[in-house]
């Protein structure tokens, strides 16, 4: 009897133990901070990108856009979309200013005003182009913006991964958590399950495709966003990535925007 | 001169498309208006077409661009245009970015009326809204400095407002006769402008100067009442621009302060524009946004259709895969109990074809008034835009 008890007690203690060794907040941030030093000298990028949208009964549409970020030293970095199709969005730009724990700064170019107007970010949780995609998920990821919490080791794909809870600061997020799968070995994402403000699985992303860029920088060339709870898909496939362009600051300031073709 | 400018330049962007950073683009529209309240004599419906034209080519360092506008009416010669909206080469010198030909330009925050954008002529007759501008024939030259942005203008012809025909619409429906100025040069008299805008933290600040003729020109009848007389007075001003970005509200100031002088001696005059847009996303489980506006607007210059009106507006944004958005912005002036009503709703069709459906109405409790005049103006407008 005595025997038993103390077999259960080690037993409850290795789980306490356990649980507190891997649902760590601790681990979540250290492996949050070592993926982003892993993309940190990359400078600037651009790349062209191809978005295809489908609806629940597989019919789709496409989009044409350009990326273009800018790294940031103190601040969050800067990025820069610009449309060239469909027709009547041509040349509209939208830059963005990401900061690391405040609103992001954002600006949207009207070609046919010829007109730049800061907007509000509180649409955040919103589409993005008609898209699965919303603007939180487009902006750049900076580890202030979250909370981490580490939860297991699993294996995805073959890959050793992390699997972390990212929980969002800002009460403006759509989201009220994301499950993030990383693997050991480059610290590249390949799965993101989002759950609402409700904690329903709302969305799942995947990174297909990676590809290494001067020696160092993994890009994802293909990303699939499919939301369970309406039934569509969105593709964005990356293609011509180029880095450290030339580019500098001047080129991301919002008088800049007027300029971009 | 702009006709043979606009030829020229579009059949050197045609010669130079196949090279590199080079694009052309166009627009083809066709536009029905049909206006309920016509009075007898006047047009019923029109029909319009324009063809736009957007392209530029990179060298080096230097950049072209135009934007030309081919735009037929099959009744209203005052929409009919030919017009190089932009045309112009920019090339870097001393630090800045040098422009030499006809520029479009934005100046301003608020939504429902700008009255600080003083560099382009309104191509009122098009009756587009904002976008509807003259080119500005100009060299301009922009700098990003730390404190901000400068730009420094020089505007070397004066573009006067386009008029409908006056059984066109929307027309006061008599004969606008030639033009008058209060500057003895005329439309040869060259305008001075200046502009420092930034912004710091959540607020977007600029101030500007202007010299030249004023844009909106004073319109009286003639004796026997058979035509309008635009005077065009000589504008001394400056301009302020402040806007504050919060989450989810913006507010927004424009002024513009100075003196103008014309047949009735020289008046100060003040006009200015304040108001709020506030943006709600995902109202009842949706993916919508939802925009209020409010604003005042107050003009105390004779050009003014009123002294004040308040403005309220709602901007729907459906964020759908056909961007699907609808506005109303509703100005009223309770002094002479009159006032404006627009509704816009635009959707896209396919990759290449969007429709929008407009609509204005102006009403007025006495005919003198400045929307009274207007009172046969009230228009549907269906437009269908092809990209290629």
């Amino acid at each position: 009897m005595k025997f038993a008890n103390i077999t259960m007690f080690v037993t409850l203690a290795c789980a306490i133990i356990t649980t507190i060794t891997f649902a760590s907040p601790e681990k979540g941030l250290e492996i949050a901070i070592e993926a982003d030093s892993r993309d940190k000298g990359f400078g600037d990028s651009t790349a062209q990108i191809t978005m295809i949208l489908m609806d629940k009964y597989g019919q789709s549409t496409e989009r044409a856009i350009r990326n273009r970020t800018f790294e940031g030293d103190n601040e969050g970095d800067k990025s820069l979309v610009i449309f060239d199709s469909p027709g009547d969005v041509r040349g509209t730009a939208f830059l963005s200013h990401t900061k690391k724990s405040d609103s992001d700064d954002q600006w949207l170019y009207l070609p046919a005003l010829k007109r730049v107007k800061r907007i509000a970010s509180s649409n955040k949780a919103g589409p993005f182009m008609g898209s699965e995609f919303s603007y939180e998920d487009i902006a750049s990821q900076e580890v202030e913006k979250y909370t981490y919490n580490f939860l297991r080791d699993e294996e995805l794909n073959g890959l050793d991964c992390f699997v972390v809870e990212y929980d969002p600061v800002d009460p403006k997020s759509g989201y009220k958590r994301q499950i993030v799968w990383m693997d050991k070995s480059e610290y590249r994402v390949h799965k993101i399950d989002f759950y609402d403000r409700k904690d329903a699985l709302l969305k799942t992303l995947t990174y297909e495709d990676y590809k290494q860029y001067l020696d160092k920088f993994w890009r994802s060339n293909r990303l699939v966003m499919i939301n369970h709870q309406t039934g569509k898909k969105t593709e964005l496939l990356f293609a011509d990535w180029k880095f450290r362009t030339g580019m500098t600051q001047r080129d991301f300031e919002k008088s800049a925007l007027k300029r971009t073709r | 001169m702009i006709t043979y400018c606009a030829r020229s330049f579009a059949i050197f962007i045609l010669l130079v498309q196949p090279a590199f950073a080079s694009k052309v683009n166009g627009t083809l529209s066709s536009r029905l208006d049909f206006y309920p309240d016509h009075s007898k004599g006047t047009a019923s419906e029109g029909r319009s077409a324009e063809v736009k034209i957007d392209a530029f080519h990179d060298f080096d360092e230097s950049r072209i661009v135009g934007e030309l506008i081919f735009r037929w009416d099959e009744k209203d010669s005052g929409r009919r245009i030919t017009e190089a909206r932009q045309a112009y080469f920019r090339s870097p010198f001393a630090g800045f970015d040098v422009f030499f030909g006809n520029r479009q330009e934005f100046w301003g925050k608020a939504e429902s009326k700008n009255v600080v954008d003083v560099i382009n002529q309104s191509d009122a007759a098009a009756n587009e809204g904002k976008s509807g501008k003259l080119g500005a024939p100009s060299i301009s030259a922009e700098r990003y400095l730390d404190i901000g942005d400068l730009q420094l203008w020089y505007i070397s012809n004066f573009r006067e407002k386009t008029f409908n025909d006056s059984d066109a619409h929307p027309s006061n429906g008599v004969l606008v006769s030639s033009a008058q100025y209060a500057r003895k040069d005329g439309k040869d008299a060259d305008d001075f402008a200046v502009r420092l805008s930034s912004f710091a933290g959540d607020w977007d600040l600029a101030g500007s100067i202007f010299y030249g003729t004023a844009r909106d020109p004073i319109l009286s009848l003639n004796s026997n009442g058979s035509a309008l007389n635009p005077y065009y007075a000589l504008q001394k001003s400056i301009g302020f621009e402040a806007q504050y970005t919060g989450n989810v509200t913006l507010i927004k100031w424009e002024s513009l302060h100075g003196t103008q002088s014309s047949l009735i001696g020289t008046h100060d005059f003040t006009a200015a524009v304040t108001g709020f847009e506030y943006t709600y996303y995902g109202p009842f489980e949706t993916t919508w946004d939802i925009g209020l506006i409010g604003e005042i607007q107050h003009d105390d210059r004779p050009q003014a259709a009123a002294n004040q009106f308040g403005v309220a507006g709602i901007r729907l944004i459906f964020n759908d895969i056909a961007d699907s958005n609808f506005l109303f912005l509703a100005s009223v002036d309770r002094k002479k109990d009159q006032s404006f009503v627009s509704l816009e709703a635009s959707r896209r069709v396919n990759d290449v074809t969007s429709v929008k459906l407009t609509s204005q109405f102006y009403n007025a409790r006495t005919a003198t008034s400045a929307f009274g005049q207007l009172s046969d103006d009230d228009a549907i407008t269906l437009t269908l835009n092809m990209f290629f």
